[in-house]
Order: C-alpha cells, then sequence, then structure tokens
C-alpha cells in the first residue's frame, strides 16, 4: 500500500523538475523566434508561430474579420491540450508566465492578495475581448499577453539592449587589445541578432513599462496578471472548466496547509484544500510540497463547480453592453472618418479592413529590417492604437523588402511578392519648399532624388540659375515631385538632411 | 532562503557594476594615448599613395605641413602608363588585362597586405545588370589577383544607403562572388567610424572616417561608373563616401568635399567599373533601358585621371566633373588626358 501511495507522488516530483526546464525552453524559443524574425532571420511561417498558438488572438482574428484562416489552426493544439490537461500553457509554456514566476523568486510578493472576487476581472476582460472583437475591433488584443511581451521587446528592451551594446562597443573598441575581441563579437551580433543600424521607436518607455507594471504587480500577489487580468488566462480557465485531469486532494491529507501557503495562483482553498482547475496553472508546486501524498491529478469527467467570482449575468450584460459603446465611440472618432494625414500603413494593408483583422502582434514591425513599422499612437483613433504604421522619419519602407506581410499571422498586411508589393502605394510624398534647402536656402542637395528608389524616380531635378548669397550667378537643381510614380515608401523623407520636420514628407494618399 | 537569493542577487550585481565600470575606466584611458588617427598635425598625412612608390616613405614628423602633406605630383614609374582601359571581354578577362598592363597586381599588394576593396553596393534592389552596383566579376577578379599576389587578408564592404549591408550585398552578387573567389565580405561597424582629421582638406578638414580603410595596407576603389544628379556621375572619388558618416553633409560644396576626401583616403587603385554603365536615373536605377553595356574597365593608381577618364564614356569632358577640378587643383592626380599615358586594350 506504501508503495502505490508513493507512486503519484513521484511522479509528480519528476514532473514538477520538468516544469522550469519546459518554461524557460519555451521562453528562449518564443525570445529566439522573436530575434529572428527580422527579414532575413528564420521562415516567416515559422516565427510567428507564437502568434499563431494563441486562441485568444486567432478566435478574436476569426469573429472580427470573419474568416477562419487555415495557418490559425495550430490554436486548437492550445485549446485540446488545455481540455485535456487544464491551464498547463500558464504554467508551463507562456513566456510572459515564466518571466512572472522568475520575477517572484526574485521579488517575492510582499503584501496579502487582493479579495479573489478580483477574479473576475480576467472573465470580463476575456468577454470584453471577444465582444468587441464580434463587433469588429480587435483594440483590445492590445492587452493578449503574448502581443504584450513581443511589443515590449520589439520596440522597449531591443532598441534599449542596443544602445547598450553599442555604447559599450565604442567604449570598449578604444582600447587597444580589445578591438579584435570587440570586432569578431560584433559579427556574431550584427546584423543577426541586433541591428546593423540602431532602430529607434516612439515612447519605446511606454511599452517597457507597460511590461515593468504588469512584473510589478506580482509585488502584490504572486501571478498577479495570471490570476486577476489576462485575458488569454481568461480563456484558458473557462476551458479548464471541462478539462480531463485536474487537481483533487484525496483522504491523506493531514489538513497542514501547505498546498494552500506554496500555490502561486492562490487557488487551493484555506479549508478543505480544494481548488478552482479554471484558475490552477497544473504547476504541480503542491504536490511537491505535500508532506504526505495527498495531492492527484486524477482524470475526471465533470463540469468545475462555480465559483462566487464567476461573472454574473448582470456584470457580463454590463461588459458587453459597455464594448458596444466603446465601438460607438470608436466610430465617432474624427480619426476613423478623416485619416490622420500620415496614418501611412504597411504595403498592401487596407484601412478599411486593417483594424477588424490585426491582432496588434507586432510581428510586422520586427520584421521591418530599418523600424519603419511602429504601433500606433493617435494616428487611427483609440481604436487603431498600436496598430502597425510607417513612421518614414524613424525608417523607410526597403524597396527590396516584403517581410512584413509575409510575417503576418492573419494577412492584415497581405502576403504579396515582391515585385507585387514594390507597386504598393503606401502614401505620396510632398516637398514642403520653405523647409527645403534647396528651394528656401538655395544650398545645392538633391538628396530626395539620389534616394528614390522608384525606376525612372518619382522626384525630378530642375536645372535653374540663381543668385548666391556671394552675388555670382550659381546653378541649383530644385526638387520637384512626378507624384503618379510615388509610392510613399519615405526614403526620401527619412534621408532628407533638413534637422527635424523633413522637407519632403509622405502623406496618406487620396486616391 | 529569500535571504540568500538576495545576498546572491546583490553580489553579482556589484560584480556586474565592477566590471562595467572597469570597462570604462579602461575606455577612458585610450583615446588620448591611443587614438589612431590623431586628430592634428601633418604627421598622419597618408602615406599609402597614389602615384608612385617614390613618395610612400612617411614624411619627417618635423617637416612643415604644407611641406610633408602634399600629396605626390610625380608620374608612376616609368614603365608603367598612367591608366589602363580594357574593352570588350569578360569582366575577369577585362580587370585582370588591364591591371597586367599596369605591372600586375604584385606592383600594388605585397606578401601578408591588408586589403580593403571598395566596390559601390549602394542599395539593395537589383542585380548587377541595372548597373546600379559594382560587376561582382570585377570585383571578384581583384579579390583573386590580391590573393595571387599574397595578401594577408582581402576584405570587401560597403554602406547600402537603402537594404541594409545584408541584402544588398547579397542581391548585388558581389557577396557570392566575392566569397567564392576567397574574400570576406565585412559589415561596416558604427564604432570604427573615427573623427579624423583631412590635412589636406580645403573644405572638409575632419570626417568620421572608416578606420580600417585608412589603416589598411592598400584601399583598391570599384566604383560603377553611373549617372548621379548633383555629382553627374559617380565615379571614384564619390564612391569613396561610402567610407565616411555623415553623408548629408557632404552636399554642399560637393565637388571640393569629395576631392577632400580623396586627399584623405588616397586609394592605391581606382578601378572604374564600365562593364555596364546608368545613363540615367542614377544612382539607384531600375530601368534596363537606363543601362549600356560597353565592356570597358578603366584602371589606374591615380583616382583623378580614372574619374577623368571614365567622364568620356558619358561624353563629358573631365573638367565637367566638380569634383575632377577640385581635385586636379589640388595636385592629387592629373586630368589632363592627352598628356598621359594611357594604354588602351582591346580585348575582342
Amino acid at each position: 500500500l506504501a508503495n502505490r501511495a508513493a507512486a503519484p507522488k513521484l511522479a509528480a516530483r519528476r514532473w514538477r523538475t520538468l516544469r522550469p526546464w519546459t518554461q524557460n525552453a519555451a521562453l528562449l524559443l518564443f525570445v529566439m523566434l522573436f530575434v529572428w524574425s527580422r527579414r532575413g532571420g528564420w521562415p516567416a511561417m515559422l516565427v510567428n508561430l507564437p502568434m499563431r498558438v494563441d486562441p485568444l488572438a486567432m478566435l478574436a482574428h476569426a469573429l472580427s474579420a470573419r474568416i477562419f484562416l487555415a495557418s490559425s489552426a495550430l490554436a486548437l493544439l492550445t485549446v485540446l491540450m488545455t481540455v485535456l490537461l487544464g491551464r498547463v500553457w500558464c504554467g508551463w509554456l507562456c513566456p510572459l508566465g515564466t518571466i512572472l514566476d522568475h520575477s517572484s523568486r526574485l521579488l517575492p510578493a510582499s503584501r496579502a492578495a487582493p479579495p479573489d472576487g478580483a477574479r473576475r476581472l480576467k472573465y470580463l476582460l476575456l468577454l470584453a475581448v471577444l465582444s468587441l472583437a464580434m463587433m469588429g475591433s480587435l483594440t483590445l488584443l492590445t492587452l493578449d499577453p503574448l502581443t504584450l511581451l513581443f511589443r515590449a521587446l520589439s520596440a522597449s528592451v531591443w532598441p534599449a539592449v542596443d544602445q547598450a551594446v553599442t555604447a559599450s562597443q565604442h567604449a570598449l573598441y578604444d582600447v587597444p587589445a580589445l578591438r579584435s575581441a570587440v570586432s569578431a563579437l560584433d559579427g556574431v551580433l550584427r546584423p543577426k541578432i541586433l541591428p546593423p543600424e540602431p532602430g529607434f521607436y516612439r515612447l519605446p518607455w511606454l511599452y517597457g513599462g507597460l511590461l515593468v507594471g504588469v512584473i510589478a504587480l506580482n509585488l502584490w500577489a504572486p501571478r498577479f496578471w495570471c490570476r486577476f487580468l489576462c485575458p488569454l488566462g481568461g480563456l484558458l480557465g473557462w476551458l479548464s472548466r471541462v478539462s480531463w485531469r485536474r487537481r483533487q486532494v484525496n483522504d491523506q491529507c493531514i489538513a497542514c496547509g501547505t498546498c494552500a501557503r506554496v500555490c502561486p495562483t492562490g487557488t487551493v482553498q484555506a479549508e478543505g484544500y480544494a481548488s478552482d482547475p479554471a484558475e490552477c496553472t497544473m504547476c504541480l508546486d503542491c504536490a511537491t510540497a505535500c508532506p504526505v501524498q495527498a495531492i492527484d491529478f486524477p482524470a475526471k469527467y465533470e463540469l468545475a463547480g462555480r465559483q462566487p467570482y464567476d461573472p454574473g449575468r448582470r456584470q457580463a450584460l454590463v461588459t458587453v453592453g459597455g464594448a458596444a459603446a466603446a465601438v460607438a465611440l470608436f466610430g465617432s472618432d474624427l480619426a476613423r472618418h478623416r485619416p490622420h494625414p500620415h496614418l501611412l500603413r504597411p504595403p498592401g494593408a487596407r484601412e478599411s479592413a486593417l483594424l477588424s483583422k490585426c491582432i496588434r502582434c507586432g510581428e510586422c514591425s520586427r520584421a521591418c529590417p530599418t523600424s519603419a513599422i511602429q504601433p500606433a499612437i493617435s494616428e487611427a483613433g483609440l481604436e487603431g492604437l498600436w496598430s502597425p504604421i510607417l513612421v518614414p522619419r524613424a525608417g523607410y519602407c526597403d524597396y527590396s523588402c516584403h517581410a512584413c506581410g509575409l510575417v503576418c499571422p492573419v494577412q492584415a498586411v497581405p502576403p504579396l511578392t515582391l515585385g507585387d508589393k514594390r507597386q504598393q502605394v503606401m502614401g505620396k510624398a510632398y516637398i514642403n519648399r520653405d523647409r527645403c534647402l534647396v528651394w528656401s536656402d538655395g544650398i545645392p542637395c538633391g538628396v530626395c532624388e539620389e534616394m528614390c528608389p522608384v525606376p525612372g524616380k518619382a522626384i525630378w531635378l530642375e536645372e535653374v540659375e540663381t543668385t548666391g548669397a556671394d552675388g555670382y550667378a550659381m546653378g541649383l537643381q530644385r526638387p520637384h515631385m512626378a507624384r503618379e510614380r510615388c509610392i510613399g515608401c519615405g526614403l526620401c523623407e527619412f534621408r532628407c538632411p533638413v534637422v527635424g520636420e523633413a522637407a519632403i514628407r509622405v502623406y496618406v494618399s487620396t486616391d | 532562503v529569500n535571504d540568500l537569493g538576495r545576498r546572491e542577487f546583490l553580489r553579482r550585481l556589484t560584480a556586474a557594476g565592477l566590471t562595467a565600470a572597469g570597462g570604462w575606466w579602461l575606455a577612458g584611458c585610450g583615446p588620448d594615448t591611443l587614438s589612431p588617427t590623431p586628430t592634428t598635425g601633418p604627421s598622419t598625412a597618408p602615406t599609402r599613395t597614389i602615384l608612385g612608390e617614390q613618395t610612400a616613405q612617411p614624411p619627417p614628423a618635423s617637416a612643415e605641413p604644407t611641406a610633408s602633406a602634399a600629396p605626390p605630383t610625380a608620374l608612376p614609374m616609368a614603365s608603367y602608363p598612367h591608366l589602363a582601359v580594357a574593352r570588350g571581354g569578360e569582366p575577369q578577362a577585362l580587370m585582370r588585362r588591364a591591371l597586367a598592363a599596369l605591372g600586375g597586381m604584385e606592383r600594388f599588394v605585397h606578401s601578408g597586405d591588408d586589403v580593403i576593396i571598395k566596390p559601390n553596393i549602394c542599395v539593395g534592389y537589383h542585380t548587377y545588370e541595372y548597373a546600379a552596383t559594382t560587376n561582382p566579376w570585377v570585383v571578384a577578379e581583384l579579390v583573386r589577383m590580391c590573393l595571387e599576389a599574397s595578401a594577408g587578408r582581402v576584405r570587401v564592404m560597403d554602406q547600402p544607403f537603402s537594404s541594409g549591408p545584408e541584402e544588398a550585398y547579397k542581391v548585388s552578387g558581389i557577396q557570392e562572388q566575392v566569397e567564392a573567389a576567397g574574400g570576406q565580405m565585412e559589415i561596416m561597424s558604427s564604432f570604427k567610424f573615427t573623427r579624423s582629421a583631412i590635412p589636406l582638406g580645403r573644405d572638409l578638414k575632419e570626417c568620421q572616417l572608416y578606420e580600417d580603410a585608412l589603416t589598411c595596407d592598400v584601399l583598391i576603389n570599384v566604383p560603377v561608373a553611373k549617372d548621379h544628379s548633383l555629382a553627374r556621375l559617380t565615379l571614384g572619388m564619390k564612391n569613396l563616401m561610402g567610407l565616411i558618416r555623415d553623408r548629408p553633409s557632404m552636399h554642399r560644396n560637393l565637388g571640393q568635399r569629395l576631392a577632400d576626401l580623396a586627399s584623405r583616403f588616397q586609394p592605391t587603385l581606382t578601378v572604374v567599373d564600365a562593364v555596364r554603365i546608368l545613363t540615367a536615373h542614377g544612382p539607384t536605377g531600375g530601368n534596363l533601358g537606363d543601362v549600356r553595356q560597353l565592356d570597358t574597365v578603366i584602371v589606374s593608381p591615380d583616382i583623378v585621371s580614372a574619374d577623368a577618364y571614365a567622364a568620356t564614356l558619358f561624353g563629358l569632358r573631365p573638367e565637367e566633373l566638380s569634383y575632377v577640378r577640385a581635385a586636379t587643383d589640388m595636385g592629387l592626380g592629373r586630368s589632363d588626358l592627352a598628356n598621359l599615358q594611357v594604354e588602351e586594350l582591346s580585348l575582342g
């Protein structure tokens, strides 16, 4: 009998030692796929895998775009896994969850956790995500844990790492003894891991700050985000109500309370030590901490019981109503009616369909080799928050690149051949003669014309004779647009030597 | 347990801090004593020089700046022509024969030399057929000849203004041919650009230059001959802009500044690739209709005469190029083609 009782405990312990390895491997894989989703890295359909296994993003996309893409069927694997084993995604695979576990070890929570009632927030958030999606808006996928982490890596962490590495390289390269080492290391880092030229993002502190905020909530309760806020956790928790394997306390229990103390999601009740399968991340911490063999994970076919924190009908209705109100407000935003003058979308993306397709994952932004694609801040209204736009002063749409469309997991930016992509008009450039060095100050320039990648050039130079500042005649070449040829790639705006606002800028196209 | 974790964390933090501080301190030691390119004084006036080995010795440190820094203006060694042009053949053969007429690579590259070859790889849009980037076989033949002359290593590099080096190296076809020939493609690192004085510069007195291109033993400049609005043509001197940072500042007084740059880099050889030339819509091109196939390669240790000769391929007189005028005026080389010994080879 003793042997039989010891067996499950040993099994649980063995599984438990596997968990950190699995978690770290999944986190490492996520970061590697992130790093090599840059143009020239790994194949597009491999690097966008994390987004395609995310059932929240794929479900919301299917509801909103009214289409089920075969490539998003991968998310069904996550669903299947959850129905079999509960929220193992959260406890074993989620890269954000792993970061939160690590930070809990470094900085343990020091206060009493919020009341259990707060758990309903994540279900209400899930309901809000899905009802907004039904109404054609994916704005709340900005709060999906994978998009949140990916965006922070792309627009905050990596540019900052690059700045730090570059600064160290400049400093260390001045030491003769280190030169060859610095040079060799640079060959390893660039261009495969860090870009050959640093990328710059707007509001980089915002995306990193949001991630730090999510981590900081851990000081209040371990896995605060996963317990109370994560809409993906909400979806997986809801699926876990029918999960096959789930935690159960048997009659060996000596009521020591250890399991309730160690549970990182705080779902083990202080009395009776029962837990909610929708809140349990199957981390097995309780099973290994149990001094007797009182915790099993038997197979069970039954619906989990209702919890006091499950959203009530009234709360659900208010949430759906709130989502409807939000969609109405989104629609009344002037930004949706009269496009922002610099609302430039990645090549081939159609404004009319983009916001109901874009899952805000930031893959296109990361793939963009020049960091031209950035999260929209106010350009597309609140509804278009963090949807992709081109910011020519940050980077340009490279005439030899079509990476964004290939990597987009949901074809919000369509996959195009390089030839087709070169035909896409993202906007049209206009010259500001008051700021142009040639037009306004009589200084020879012509960089915009030199840069223009379009065969035949969308900018032409007019030869004029003028009088220079010294009173002598001088020849000048004044730039003019041949606008019908302009594709709005923004290379002219990016390279315009005028400091501050460029003298040539790309605007939304009127056509 | 938590205490230990924190202590361990603090210990590591301290170690990291000390390491960083040490690095910082070491770095601080660097610039004053070890700067490879002093920002003042004529003692760094280029010694790797264009026109003749007779003046290739470093000038004495005590010499007057103007005297010691003056570029060599003497003719190349009498036995060799000043400039060689090969026409009508495959790019490799054109390259090899033109250089052979000047005494072969052994005249310029010595055993163990560190060689940098600078083609024009301005963008990664089109294949070499569009003549926006240097012909890959011309570059590869140079690599091969350098290695045959027992060069220590041969690096090929440029700083594309679009597409990024990785893509541009690939699309141009240069990476494939260079690596097949035994050379290595280098991606130019930002920390290798140093603010350097240009002692002979008349307008551009200092600039952020790629240090390795200054310190290498042999610099071979391999532009493709093509149209350019502001410079009229982009040839050897314009191609050197790929070795600097802060390129927009060049556009004021471009002709003089290009000549100033040439005075600092003084490439050992300039090879103008005119296998295909781009006659309009340069420097990026994109229309095969703008490309003319001339099957011509021009080689000279004199960058000015190489550019001057290349101008004539476009029906221009050398003095119509502002940088040729400026460089001639500075005595960097010669553009009086009629008075130069030019070896014309026909391979056809």
